[in-house]
């Protein structure tokens, strides 16, 4: 008998656990807040999974819960934090972006939408195509995105091209 | 290694993964799985031989239709407070080139002898609703697929709609006094066909309940105040509400949640526009 989906569903997850808690940590940048991202999104998914087409749909729509779920935990901790001392937030705004700064770091700097763009176009390698599934956006939309958010980072824009 | 951004990768792909990434990943897969299986072990063992065997009675006086994959999952029988237990009956697959059908039908079955009627009657109903839905859905979907064939549509622009209707069931509480199900029914290209019955089964009583079971006498009067003040407090959040809302009747829809407490439900477009969705109001005794 053909596997089902919720079977496809969980195999995929299974497999690719350590991308999703790479992107997590990059979000997040800490520990504990990646496991409960990733745990989260798991947890919707697999509750959730009715509302997916079909197998191919798994990925972008997977990436899509995680992405959201990162974020979600990413605001309710700066919320919790804005009242904390974090020097380390306060120096971004004064240094802007700046060649010599780790690249890693400094696209966490960049709108949210601009930033998952980035991180799905170059970390996790995922093609235009499937990024603008993640995101419900259209292809020219995140192309322009990408180049505006590559701009801001001074990065050389030549290799973005596929 | 001069590209910032393939540094930037290194350090992306160099995040150290935790061990306990495995342990959560498969903690919760689990934790799903037991939750979609609606299985509560409350009473594991007892009586358990004497479901299987229920269970492969009434496989033997159904027929299925023998072009289905057929899959009888009686392995996996939730025994709830030993009074009741939901057991899926039959659940098959079918998969045409076009339109993938897969139902799972609970059925309800009651330890008392004295509420063999109920538990007869019912599990005639669910059967029946099951089946209906099925087949009302699958001829709907081919009037679909003619009219898109008609004007002027593709077969493989039909193929590429990936058709499915779906038929299963959610145990939606457990408690001693109650037992409630939710069998839903629905297609994936049209939500305004979705369709969700429940089944609220007193298990003292062996019937099933009603609002006026749940609330009172007063029922109307109370779930009418309750539904009308948290729809002004979800305006106030931004939802939207149709002002004709006219309060429930004793058909109104409801199931009992894990507080014991009735959710009144309403559909999609019944009391607001349908982006808001199916609306869920729990009325607190």
């Amino acid at each position: 008998m053909k596997k089902d989906l919720y079977d496809h569903i969980t195999a995929y997850i299974v497999e690719n656990q350590n991308k999703f808690y790479r992107l997590a940590y990059s979000y997040v940048q800490n520990r504990e807040d990646a496991l409960d991202a990733v745990q989260n999104a798991v947890c919707k998914a697999l509750e959730h999974y009715g509302k997916i087409r079909n197998e191919d749909a798994i990925k972008t729509w997977f990436y899509r819960i995680l992405v959201n779920e990162s974020l979600l935990l990413l605001k309710a901790k700066s919320r919790i934090s804005l009242e904390d001392e974090n020097t380390e937030e306060a120096s971004y705004e004064e240094k802007g972006f700046e060649v010599q700064d780790d690249l890693y770091d400094c696209i966490n700097r960049l709108d949210e939408d601009t930033q998952t763009i980035i991180k799905l176009r170059f970390f996790e390698e995922m093609p235009l195509k499937e990024i603008s599934q993640v995101m419900e956006m259209n292809l020219n939309t995140v192309k322009a995105r990408l180049y505006r958010g590559l701009q801001q980072l001074k990065v050389n824009i030549q290799e973005v091209e596929q | 290694m001069n590209n910032p951004m393939e540094k930037a990768k290194k350090k992306y792909d160099e995040t150290e993964i935790p061990d306990e990434l495995a342990e959560r990943i498969q903690m919760e897969i689990k934790r799903q799985d037991s939750k979609r299986r609606k299985a509560v072990f409350w009473n594991l063992g007892f009586r358990r031989g004497l479901a299987a065997a229920a269970a492969a009675v009434v496989l033997f006086t159904i027929g299925l239709n023998t072009s289905t994959v057929f899959a009888e999952t009686v392995g996996n029988l939730p025994v709830i407070g030993a009074v009741a237990r939901v057991l899926t009956f039959c659940s098959y697959e079918t998969e045409d080139e076009d339109l993938k059908i897969s139902v799972e039908i609970p059925s309800i079955e009651m330890i008392s002898e004295d509420f063999s009627d109920l538990e007869k009657s019912v599990n005639e109903e669910i059967l029946r609703l099951c089946e209906q839905y099925a087949q009302e859905a699958r001829t709907r979907a081919e009037e679909y697929r003619k009219a898109f064939l008609d004007t002027g549509g593709t077969e493989e622009e039909w193929a590429a709609h990936n058709i499915e209707i779906r038929v299963w069931y959610e145990v939606k509480s457990q408690t001693e006094n109650y037992l409630s199900l939710a069998i839903i029914g629905a297609e994936n290209w049209n939500n305004a066909n979705n369709q969700i019955r429940y089944y609220n089964f007193d298990l003292k009583k062996g019937t099933l309940a009603t609002l006026a079971d749940v609330l009172g006498e007063n029922y109307k009067q109370i779930a009418d105040d309750a539904i009308r003040s948290q729809m002004e407090e979800r305006k106030a959040d931004g939802a939207v509400y149709f002002d004709d809302f006219e309060g429930i009747n004793e058909d109104t829809p409801f199931y009992i949640n894990e507080s014991g407490n009735p959710v009144i439900v309403f559909e999609a477009y019944e009391i607001a526009p349908g982006s808001e969705g199916q609306q869920e109001f729990e009325i607190k005794s």
